[in-house]
Formats: C-alpha cells, structure tokens, sequence
C-alpha cells in the first residue's frame, strides 16, 4: 500500500472522491464534513451544519455539488463553490446511513435506519421513490452504473437487488409525471416504481454493505459475520459464489477495485483485506495499530482508494503505476504488463521484445521498478521489491526476440543493481553493507564495502562508478578503485537523470531537484511543493521535468518555470526539440508537443547566444509581461526595450539602459514633463548637453536653460534668453542671464526699472559706469548710498568654455549587438525614417547654421508664446533672430530636404573594437593603434627601442583592411579583414584583425636560416633571425601550445644571434688571435643544433690550435669526438688530438674554462659562470653582465636589459 | 526598361558597355533620352573623360547640368563646381530632383564630408541615393543605419542590381556568416551577367575575409588583366600580397601613381606618421 495522503480528524464515517479534481469529502463522526485537496494536502473548506454524525457524502459527478446523509434524519444538498447547503430533503425517520448521486438523472439515493431506501429528484427537490421491504437498519444503499438497478444490505441480514427501471420510464415520459404524485400513496407501500428484483440470503449476521461490480453481474458484501461474500447474478436468478474468510471482527465496508481483478475490504479488526477474485483468497493485509475502520471509497478515475477510520482517513494506492524503463541509444526500453517493449524514438516502433515474469501473482507491488540495460550485450537487469528486493538479469539473444514465451531470468537478492560495464553489473546488499559485482552469467566477481555505512540504493554513473544514496547525500564511488569520487546532499533521491553527454548529472527527490557535474559539484538545485514525477535533459541542456500535474523546465542556472499543465501524471522518457516522449500510467507511450520558446530563449539569454535571442525576438515568438520583467530583472534592459510597445515603458527602459536616442523618441512621443525632466536628468549624466538643452526647453525651464548656456558657453543663446525673461516680465530672470552675461549696463538698467534705485547706483557706480552714476545720484538726492572702497574688486566676468562648438565630446560606443541588430524593424526606426528630426537639427549643426537658428526660433516661439508678453513685443523677438541668420544659410534652408536632416554620429570603427577588445600588441599594430600597441609592448617586454619595429608596424597596419569600390566614385569602402572566419559564426561578431605574420611561416623562416648558419652564410642567418626576433612581438597565436612554441622560437633565434654575433665579430678580430679563440670557443656552448655545435667546435678546435693553445684544442678535439661528426671530421679532430697530447697545455691564458658551465654576455661577449651575478634581456632572455643592465639588448635590439616587464603576451587564450 | 543595360552595366562597373548599350537604343521618349544620358555622361566620368562630358552638354535639364557640373568637379574646378551646384539648388524645383540631389551629395561624399551629403540624399527615395547612403553609412562605421536603408531598397526592388551590391557591401560589414553570402551575391551577378573588375574585386574580398587569400591573389590577378588600372584591385592585391609574405612594391607604386589618395595609401602614409608620433609618446 502507497500512502497518498492522511489526516488526523474524528472518527471518519463517509468518503467521497472528487471526479476531476485532487479532492476528497470525509464525513465525520463529529457532524462535520471536511473538503480536502490530497495532493496538496491542505483543507479547503468544512461544512457544519449536521447535527449528530454524518455517515453518508457524495459527490455528483458534473455540477459542483455533494450530497450528506447524517443521523439528524436530514439529507443536504450542497454547492461547493457558493460554501452552503442549497436544500434539505425531508422525510426520513432515522439515521441516514448512505446517499448518493445518480450517475444520469437528477436523483440520489439513500439508506435508513427507518428501513427503508428513499430515492430523490434534487431538481425537483422531492422524493420520488420508497423502496420498502428490509425489515431492519438498511446500512447501505448504491445505483448501478449503468443498469437500472440498487443494491442494499441491511442488518436483517439479506442483501437486496432493487429494480428502478419503472421509476426511470415514469420520469422519462414526463406526461406520467402528474400521475406519479396521485401514485405516492400506494408506492408507500410497495407500489410498482421499484420491485424487488432478488433477496440474496447468505449472511448470518447484518450485512453492513453491498456494492456492484462496475461491468460484471457481480455484487460483493460484507456483514458482521466478519465474511465477505461474492454474488452473482443474471436475468432471473442471484446466488452466492463463495465466501471470503479471514477479517477477525466485523466487515464495514467491501468493493471491486475498479481496475484490477481484486476486492478490497476493511473491518472493525483494523485492517484492510486486498482479496484475488479469481483465487478468491486474501493476497495482502494492510493492519493499523488501534483504528476500526468503517468506510472506503474509490476515486472514479483513477488508480486511487480510500479509507476512513476511527482517527481520519487515509488516501492510498495499492501499486506503483510507474512503469520501469530506461533510455538507451534512442531506443525506449520499458516494462508494460508482461512483456519488455522497446520503443523507438526515430521511427515510433514499439515491440515487444521478450516475455518477463508475470508480476503481482503472489502480492502487490511486485512489478519491476528499475530497469538497467546494457546495450554491449544486449541485456537487462529489472530490480524488484519481491523478496525484500531482487534483480533478475536477462540477456536477450537475437533469436528470442518477439517470442512470447518467458525467458528464464537469472536472479539474486539485493535491493538495486545497475550495470557497471560491458560484462558487470553491481547490487546493492542493503543487510551487509556491501557492493556485489557480478558478471553477466550472475557469477560473483568482487564483493566491495558500501562507502558508506547506510547506503539503501545505488544509480548508475558512468562505467566504473556508482551513485550511492545515503540518507540525505549522495556519493560518487568508484568500484574499481574503492575511492570515493565526490559527494553531494540532496534530500533522499529517487531517480538520477544524465544528461546526454554525461556531463550533467539531476538528482530527483520527492520535492526538490539537485544539479551537479558528473564531479557532484553543485550547480543548482530546484524546489517544488508538488510532487515530481520524471525528468530528462534535453540535447541543448534544459532540463525537463514533471510534477503530478505540469511539466516543467529548469535551466542551467537554476531559472525553471512551467511549460504546461497535465491532466494525468506522465512519465518523462526522453526530449528531444519540442517533443516530449512519456509514459502514461497505463504504459502507453506518448508524444507531447512543448512550447519550447520561452526556456530556449532564456537558455540563448544566459549563453549569451545574442544573435539566436535576436532571431527569436524578430520573429516575435515571445511578448508579454512576464518576460519584459525576467529580461530587465536579468539585467538586460535593452533587449527588454525591444518587446515594449508601451512609449512609457519604452522610455524607463531607455532611461535605465542610457539610451538617449530611444528616450527622446519615446519622450517625444509622450510630451510630458516628468518625461522631459527625467530625460534631462539623464542626458546631463551621460554630459550630452545638447540633449540636455532639448530638454530644458520643452519643459521650458528657463533658469536650468540659462544656466546651461552659462557652463557650456552658449553666449548668443544666453542673450536669447535675456530677452525671453524680458518678454516674460521675468525680472529675476533677466537679473541672472545679465549677471550670466556679464553685462552690467543691463544690470543696472534693470535695477533702475524695477525700482531699486539704490541697487542700480551702487551697480553703476561700482562698475565705474560713472555716466549712469551721476544720473541715478541726481535722482537720488539724498538717498544716495555709501559705496565702500573696496581696493582689489574686479569684475566678473563668465569664463568663457575651452571646447564651446557643437555637443561635447561623447565617448564613442561601439553600439551592443541588440542596438544595432534592432535597427530595421522597431519602432524607433520607423520614426526616424519617417519625422523629420527637429530635434535632431538642434544636435548636430552648430549654433550658427540655419538649422539651428531656425529650430531654436521655433523653441523661442514657444518659450515666448508662453511668457505674459504682449503679442507684439513677441513678434519683435522674432524679427531679432531672423536678422542674426547668416544670408547663404537662408538659402540653403530652402532646399526642402536639408533642412530636416539630423546628421549621424560616426560609430566605432572596427579597429576600435579590435582594441578594446585585445590586450594583444598585434591586435593593436594591426588597428593602428601604434601607441597603445608600443605601451604594451613595454610593459610586457620591456621593449623601448620600436625603430627594428617599424616596418613590422606598418605592414601589419597596411594588411589589415581590404577596400571595395562601393557606390563610385566616392572613396571606396574599406573593411577590417578579421581572422578565424567560419561559415557559421554569427554577423557582428568581432574577431581580431587577420595578422600577416603567422608561426608556421616564422618557423620556416628559422629553417632558412639553420640552412643559411650551416653554409655558413653567416650574416643572411644573423639578418633572418633578427627578422624572426623583430616579428614575434606581434605575433598571435591561437592556443596555448603555439604560445610554448613561440617561446620556443624566441629562445632558439636568441642563441643564434648570439651566436652568429660571436662568430661575425671574431672574423672581424684578424689581429688578436686569443679573442678569436675564446670567442670561438664561447660559440661551442651557445644553445643551437648539434650540427652547428659540430662546424663550431671544428673552427675552435682550429683556432685554438693555430694560437698554440693546445689543452684547450684537445678538450674540443674530445666534444667534437663524443658528437658524432663525419668522417673528415673524425679523422681532423683525431689528428688534433695527437698533436695535442703531445704537449697539452695553452701558450695563451683564455678567458675560458670548457668544464664550468657559463653563458655569454650578450653585449661583452664574456662568459658568465655559473653562480656569478648576471642580468637578462625581459624579451629574449639574453644573459649579461651587471654593468650592462639599463641598456637596450645588443642581441634582440629591442628591450631594455633587466627591465621589469610582465611576461610575452602572444595569444588570447593567456588572458582567459 | 529599354535602358535597362545601360543602367545594368553601369551600376556593375562595365561603363564602356553602359555607353555602347545607349547607342543602340532607338526611338527614345524624351524623358527616357534625358535619362539615358544622365548614365552615359556619368559613365564618361567614371571612364573619366570630363571634357568629352562638359562639352557635350549644353543648356538643357538641371539633372545633366549637375553631371555637368559632376565633370567640372572632377577637372578640379571644385570650388566652383560647387557654389555652381548650390545655386542650381537654389530653385526649389531643382532641389527635389532627384538626380541633382544625387550629384550633390556624390560631391560632398567624394569630399568626405558625409553628413553634408546626407543631407541631400538621406531622404533617399530612389535606389542610387539609398546605395550611396548605405554606402556612407559603411563609411560612418553605421551598419545599422545601412541594413536600414537596405530594407528601403529591398522594398522597393529586392532583385535590382544596385540593391544586390548594396546588400554585398553591408554583408561585408556585418561579417561572419553573412561573408559567405556576400561571396555568392557577386558570384551570383557575375553569372547573370558577366564578370566585371568591381564584382571579381568584391569576390576577392569576401576571399580575403574568408581567410582565403591565395583565392583572393588569383581573382585579382584576373582583374588587374582585365584593367590594369583598377585602384581597388591593386590595394587590394597589396594586402594579399602582405599576407602571403610576397613583395608588394611594385603594386604598391602603381597604386600610389593611379591614386595617391586610396584609403590603404592612406593607410600606409598615416602607419609612418604615427609610427613616429608614437615613438615621440614613448619617449
């Protein structure tokens, strides 16, 4: 038994399931009658209106009504939406002990203890039928489902069979209605409506209840002779089949399950019986400590019982409905009935494949619950709760396919077993603690503690591991090598679900979801209050699972939501695009149809796959709010920008992503001040003043106007203004835009108008307007005030800006991919097309130009229209402005097109986004950014001297654009040639610049030169590995590999150089043969190729030789032996030999010790021992003396000696 | 219709073909005679014969007084040629002619002055004046704008040749896949009707895009056969040449001779010039 469901209530008398929805009735003792919702075990409602206990509840099966019975004699219809009793029926004498609707007409039908039955008509809310003859309590009284019939049992010990086809034709026919009522009298006692149809005598005590088998002429009762008796009937006759023995005290309530051939039965000897009916004996006993059972009830649809005892009720399942399956290789593998069945997912076969063990012959619950198959061999292992858990293996060969007849399984205990690998399959042995690995013939191969102590089930892991579950954790083991791998907590799994790379790993439990890497590092974990049901990884990572009632999707980073709704449970066996295969209850397989927009777009969001976000945006597949909040709540206000429709919205969107164009659109569109206000806020933070300016003047805020001019140095616009606050009346503002101004004849004037006669003097005098002065005193008389000499006063006057033209200088944006993606369909676009831009003119074509000045006049306009001032005065503001337009812009204004255009920023140049991009100094060179190029190769280097650089510079910067002629003859187009083009690779996706300098051709430029060192060409190498050292600066490479390997080449062109120096400037030294020695001999131990060390060491040798310097000869002489030199050389260096021997020592002291391991000093070309004090190159890691550091390199020519630098930087990959 | 070859031609750069195509046509209306000779002066341009243009054009329609004028920029009267245009502008007549507007904004685009041209074309009605706005706005490093305006011409004719080009040119700026389909426009209007220097030098480019430059170093070879003075298969033959290591001096002469004034002359005058100034910044 699978507890669904259980309260804790009062004794529990009547139980009625919902058809539809996860709702039960429990009538109780109490009088009380209680809705629950089972699946999400909460009360929904009570109704208390009962006196005494209620012992009968039904639930009609369309209107959202039920009925009660209860021992106030009193049966009530209820509405459960409206929460109240519509009606009482009447009539009864005592204890109603059941009711119930009828499946088709409007009647119910109930039981008394006044013995009799009493059938209803709740539309017309009478009783339209008594049904007397039971001569004591009548316990229980039912409809048949189809058949016009009513089973009763009362204590008097019969079972009765009830006939009501009479009734039905009465109310059929309505014109018999009127008759019906004259009849009521003579039915009372046992007229023609309901007969008796059989009297079914058997019991030796009251029989407490009787129910119809739904399809069967079968009847089932239960009595307090503690039997339970099974009935069958046909057209003339009912008799007794037999009796089932085994309850211990009295049978309460007894029923056919409706889909399984069993009877089920509960009793006062708390227990509830599962019978066979064919075997007609007792299969499971289902006891509970101290509670009687009185009721039970099945749910009309589904596979579900339920049973109310002393203390409540309990809502159960007799047997799993999962079906055992498992996924492999895209076929289905699943256990339905008797049989395993593959399904295909291509081609939607389904067969079976072979004939299994016939499960639930001795008990319940013995189907297989878990399924492994091992496609190698073809081969299945089912895992079953029979004997406390057992497995059996089946290996299925070809030939056996199809066939019907069982295939005998190897089996052996142990409560999981999942395939290990090809030939080995583990199980769980729970009692001992121990892993068992068998082979495919069931053979013992190695036995393995559990890793840990309470391990109750194991998953499959990938081969060779195990997923252990152990209380709450789950732990990664590996068999072979006993170790434990990882572990995770998760509250106790239930099922683990790979994802199809293995990758990914879900760990299901009743109520959550915990992700993790196949390590079992955490990656996110899921919560659900309905149970989950299934689940599986779909190709692109979404994970889809099922609760009892939805599907739902989870995202890698944890984000899920619902797809859709299930009427019934399903079982998720694979998806795959927007197909979900599943298993129904009834094992079918099924396709579903998802909706996969919504999680594939959040999935394209968080990948930041923009360009399939884009394709789906475009083609509308999503709106609604819901995904504008996801998209602003995941910080992505201007992809949320492009679904809103709304100008407002739009506008805060704008706002919060800082895109002005948008917000002035939007702004415009809604004209209002708040709008405006805000816009300005915005724009002043970005310091686009112009917009700012726009702005101020739609809201017409003058004084922020005035005081924009003043800090952008807008003079003219200023002395507009003056005259604006004029026209206003504005004395205060005329006050600042003078005192903005500087212009204090207008100060004064202003004051004097106004009246503060003494202010105007003061002003005047102050300012040395001595003219004014004495006026205004004459008219003071002898007001006039005392003016304080102040001794270093000086006038203020607006500092005039640096940069006054046109906007400030805005960074450039390299516009984000949705800007620019956007730019054909949205709305913004259709308005730039289509209205001409008036604001825009005010933009970009400086104060002066007719555009300008004609927009700023219509501004004006405004501004004036909505001052005080008279119209005339207005009208002389006008004429002001259009006296100030320069004459040949008039003209232009003419030409109808020119005056509405708004002018276009330039955007980032590609080169731009190179930069930004790349910390790369080849990324740089190439966009020609020398500078930035240089400062990186500084710090990274320590290059200071670039003139080596130059031509490498300049071609890589020549190379890096291709051009196109365009639209002739205007300049032709130029585009940035980029590396790593792929077909696939999305538009507007940067690459980096395509360099010209590549390692394969350095690395066959090194190659010319080793041929080059080897003819002894001596100074065409020194030249080429120069030119390598001079290139690799800018190389770029793509992996880390190539990185070693360019490494690798700097070291190498760094020994020859060196090398090849030594060698040139010992030819150079005719004259100090001692030099020449030592030199040739340094260039032995240069790190280069051993045939070069062999041509080396010959020359030494001679050297060495020729300045009698003998020892020396011999040693190289030996070096040039142990190398394997040719023949020649052999014989020359044997000859040496001799004659070295003969008096080894050097005539000449050498600055040279071939046995202590040194470098050369790149610059002095001196040996550094080992252990001595030395500085190197930060580029190409030449070694040199102290005294040399600060120096630029003599090897690379490049670097500074011993600066700091952080390291070569050669491939993107190094950053990540 | 009947100048369908003429303008076909013209657009794909076959100029000579564009003018011979006009002397076969017969019975002309008169407004389809003006128009045949605004694209045979304008290829007279293109071919750049200026003078054969100034004197043959004598008093007639504002559209061939402004290719005239077009003629007289080119001989380098570019001041006058000018304030000529302006006040040709003047009347308001003129000033919604397209094909005036058209040469204006050619002018101050040639003068690299964008936004002074846009602001005769941006209004862009017919295909050529959306062609040269997509193609400053590829110059104003705008793609989006120029998909834009790429939208107006495939509405109002997704097949024309102009509107294929244009689609090329913004192909080529958008980059990655679009390259791809970029290649198979010119690849595509080459077979329609034949190879000419312009469409195997932008076959050449979405090579070199495509990383395949040996490809590329053919076509262009090709096309510098068949016009050995094409400054765009030159320039771009240097940087192919750059990329697969080969000597570029003797293109590189050519070029500079034929256009001194060629963005990737530019490009190359500019690199030594900040070469120095950032080597002064490195101090």
């Amino acid at each position: 038994m699978l507890t669904k469901f259980e309260t804790k209530s009062n004794r529990v008398k009547g139980l009625s399931f919902h058809p539809r929805r996860p709702w039960i009735l429990a009538s109780l003792h109490s009088g009380v009658i209680q809705l629950w919702d089972y699946r999400m075990g909460s009360l929904i409602d009570r109704f208390d209106e009962h006196d005494g206990p209620v012992r009968g509840v039904h639930f009609h099966r369309s209107q959202p009504l039920f009925v009660s019975g209860g021992d106030d004699y009193k049966i009530k219809v209820w509405n459960y939406k409206t929460r109240r009793c519509l009606f009482t029926l009447l009539g009864h004498l005592d204890y109603i002990r059941t009711v119930q609707f009828h499946q088709e007409y409007p009647w119910i039908v109930s039981a008394s203890d006044d013995q009799t039955i009493r059938i209803w008509n709740w539309q017309s809310r009478t009783c339209i039928s008594v049904l007397t003859g039971h001569n004591h309590y009548v316990m229980c009284a039912s409809f048949h489902v189809k058949e016009d019939l009513v089973v009763s049992a009362s204590l008097d010990q019969t079972v009765r069979v009830w006939d009501i086809s009479a009734l039905r034709k009465k109310t059929v026919s309505p014109a018999e209605d009127l008759l019906r009522l004259t009849q009521m009298n003579s039915d009372l006692f046992g007229g023609g409506d309901a007969v008796v149809k059989y009297v079914l005598e058997g019991h030796d005590r009251g029989v407490n209840w009787a129910s119809f088998h739904p399809s069967l002429p079968l009847i089932v009762s239960g009595a307090d002779d503690r039997q339970v008796k099974l009935w069958r009937m046909n057209d003339t006759k009912a008799w007794e089949v037999d009796t089932l023995r085994g309850h211990v005290n009295n049978v309460s309530c007894v029923m056919f399950h409706a889909r399984q051939d069993i009877i089920v039965s509960n009793s006062e000897d708390k227990t509830i019986r599962i019978w066979d009916m064919s075997k007609r004996s007792g299969v499971h006993t289902f006891r509970r400590e101290h509670d009687r059972f009185w009721i039970l009830s099945g749910h009309p649809e589904m596979n579900l019982l339920a049973a109310g005892h002393d203390s409540g009720m309990i809502v159960f399942k007799l047997e799993r409905e999962r079906p055992a399956y498992t996924v492999s290789g895209g076929v289905l593998y699943y256990v339905k009935e008797r049989h395993l069945r593959t399904y295909d997912f291509a081609t939607g076969k389904d067969n079976p494949l072979i004939a299994i063990r016939r499960p639930g012959s001795t008990g319940m619950n013995q189907a297989p619950r878990t399924m492994s198959y091992n496609p190698a061999e073809n081969a299945v292992l089912l895992c079953s709760d029979v004997d406390n858990g057992s497995y059996e293996l089946y290996v299925i060969s070809k030939d056996s396919i199809g066939k019907n007849d069982t295939q005998e399984a190897k089996k052996g205990s142990g409560s999981s077993a999942v395939f290990v690998a090809r030939n080995r399959f583990a199980v769980l042995d729970k009692a001992h603690n121990l892993i068992v690995v068998r082979n495919l013939r069931n053979e013992l191969s190695k036995k393995v503690d559990a890793p840990a102590p309470t391990v109750d089930a194991i998953f499959y892991a990938g081969t060779g591991t195990l997923l252990c579950r152990s209380d709450d954790k789950v732990i990664l083991f590996d068999i072979q090598q006993k170790s434990i791998l990882g572990e995770i907590n998760s509250p106790q799994v239930k099922y683990v679900v790979w994802s199809q790379d293995m990758e990914a790993v879900a760990l299901v439990s009743k109520h959550s979801i915990v992700m993790a890497t196949k390590k079992l590092a955490l990656k996110c974990s899921v919560h659900e209050t309905i149970r989950i049901k299934s689940a599986a990884w779909d190709e692109t990572g979404v994970f889809i699972y099922t609760t009892l009632n939805h599907i739902k999707y989870c995202l890698p980073n944890g984000d899920s939501g619902t797809i859709m709704t299930l009427d019934v449970p399903i079982y998720i066996t694979r998806v795959s695009g927007d197909k979900v295969y599943c298993l129904d209850r009834d094992g079918k397989v099924r396709t579903i149809t998802i909706d996969t927009t919504e999680f594939t777009f959040k999935l394209a969001l968080i990948q930041k796959r923009y360009d399939r976000v884009l394709e789906m945006i475009r083609s509308s597949q999503l709106c609604g709010q819901a995904i504008i909040s996801y998209l602003q709540q995941k910080g992505f206000p201007e992809v949320a920008l492009h679904f809103v429709k709304d100008e407002r919205t739009r506008f805060n969107l704008a706002i919060e992503c800082g895109n002005i164009e948008v917000a002035v659109v939007s702004a415009k569109e809604i004209d209002e001040k708040d709008y405006w206000y805000r816009l300005g806020v915005e724009a002043l933070r970005q310091g686009n003043h112009e917009i700012v300016e726009y702005a101020y003047q739609r809201t017409k805020n003058f004084e922020r106007l005035s005081f924009l001019y003043l800090i952008t140095g807008n003079l003219e616009k200023l002395s507009k203004m003056l005259k604006i606050a004029e026209m206003r009346n504005d004395v205060m503002g005329c006050f600042h835009n003078a005192l903005y101004l500087g212009d204090v004849e207008e100060r004064v004037k202003l004051l004097e108008k106004s009246g503060h006669l003494p202010l105007a003097y003061a002003a005047a005098k102050v300012h040395g307007l001595d003219e004014v002065a004495e006026r205004l005193a004459t008219e003071l008389g002898d007001k006039l005030p005392q003016i304080p000499k102040l001794e270093t006063s000086k006038l203020l006057l607006p500092p005039s800006p640096i940069l006054r033209d046109n906007n400030w200088p805005l960074l450039l944006i390299s516009k984000g991919f949705f800007e620019g993606a956007f730019a054909e369909p949205g709305v913004v676009d259709q308005e730039e097309e289509n209205a001409p831009d008036a604001w825009g003119d005010e933009l970009v074509i400086p104060s002066g130009d007719a555009q300008a000045g004609a927009g700023e006049a219509e501004d004006l306009e405004e501004a004036g229209r909505a001052g005080p001032g008279p119209e005339g005065e207005e009208e002389g503001g006008w004429e002001l402005e259009d006296l100030e337009l320069p004459p040949e812009v008039v003209q232009s204004q003419a030409s109808a097109q020119s005056s509405f255009f708004a002018g276009i920023t330039p955007g980032a140049p590609v080169t731009q986004v190179w930069t930004q991009r790349s910390s790369l100094a080849g990324d740089h060179v190439a966009a020609g950014a020398f500078d930035s190029a240089m400062r990186l190769l500084n710090r990274q280097l320590g290059i200071k001297n670039f003139a080596p650089l130059q031509a490498v510079f300049c071609d890589l910067h020549l190379a890096s654009q291709s051009s196109l002629g365009g639209f002739r003859p205007v300049e032709s187009l130029t585009y940035g040639l980029e590396r790593n083009w792929s077909d696939s690779s999305p538009p507007n996706v940067r690459n980096g610049p395509a360099l010209i300098y590549k390692l394969p051709a350095l690395e066959d430029r090194a190659k010319q030169a080793y041929k080059a060192t080897t003819e002894g060409k001596f100074s065409e190498a020194l030249r080429l590995f120069l030119s390598i050292l001079h290139t690799v600066p800018v190389i770029v490479v793509d992996s880390r590999k190539e990185v070693d390997d360019v490494k690798d080449l700097i070291g190498k062109s760094k020994e020859y150089v060196l090398a090849l120096k030594m060698e040139l400037k010992r030819k150079d030294l005719k004259d100090e043969p001692v030099r020449q020695a030592e030199l040739a001999a340094y260039f032995t131990h240069c790190d280069i190729q051993p045939s070069h060390i062999r041509l080396g060491l010959q020359s030494a040798m001679g050297v060495a030789y020729r300045c009698n310097n003998f020892n020396t000869a011999a040693q190289l002489a030996r070096r040039l032996l142990d190398m394997n030199p040719s023949q020649a050389g052999i014989a020359k260096a044997k000859q040496v030999l001799q004659a070295c021997e003969r008096n080894p020592r050097d005539e000449n002291r050498m600055n040279y010790d071939g046995r202590n391991p040194f470098v050369v000093c790149g610059a002095t070309f001196t040996p550094i021992y080992a252990g001595s004090r030395s500085v190197s190159c930060p580029y190409c890691a030449a070694r040199f003396v102290p005294e040399v550091a600060g120096q630029i390199c003599s090897v690379c020519d490049l670097a500074v000696v011993d600066a700091d630098a952080s390291g070569l930087v050669c491939s993107a990959t190094q950053s990540r | 219709m009947a100048l369908f070859f003429v303008k076909n031609n013209f657009f794909l750069g076959a100029y000579q073909e564009a003018i011979n195509a006009a002397g076969k046509l017969k019975g002309l209306s008169d407004q389809e005679a003006a128009e045949r000779d605004y694209f045979v002066y304008r290829s007279y341009i293109s071919c750049g014969l200026y003078q054969i243009v100034i004197d043959e054009i004598k008093s007639s329609t504002s559209a061939l007084e402004a290719v005239r004028l077009l003629a007289t920029y080119f001989l380098g009267e570019k001041e006058s040629a000018k304030s000529s245009l302006k006040d040709l502008l003047a009347d308001p007549l003129v000033a919604s002619n397209n094909d005036v507007l058209l040469i204006a904004g050619i002018i101050h685009a040639h003068e690299q002055d964008y936004n002074e041209a846009l602001k005769y074309t941006h209004a862009g009605e017919t295909l050529e004046l959306c062609a040269l706005n997509i193609h400053m706005y590829l110059k104003l490093n705008r793609p989006e704008r120029a998909e834009q305006q790429l939208k107006v011409m495939q509405r109002i004719d997704e097949d024309h040749t102009l509107t294929q080009l244009a689609n090329a040119w913004v192909n080529l700026a958008l980059g990655g896949s679009k390259i791809q389909e970029a290649s198979y426009i010119f690849q595509e209007l080459s077979e329609k009707y034949s190879w000419t220097v312009p469409l195997m030098n932008g076959r050449a480019v979405c090579h070199m895009h495509m990383g395949q430059f040996d490809d590329a170093e053919q076509l262009l070879l090709d096309a510098l056969l068949k016009d050995n003075k094409d400054a765009d298969t030159l320039a771009n033959l240097i940087v192919c040449c750059l990329h697969l290591g080969k000597s570029t001096t003797r293109h590189m002469s050519q070029l500079k001779s034929l256009q001194p004034d060629h963005p990737t002359i530019q490009r190359q005058v500019a690199a030594e010039t900040m070469f120095q100034q950032a080597l002064q910044a490195m101090g």
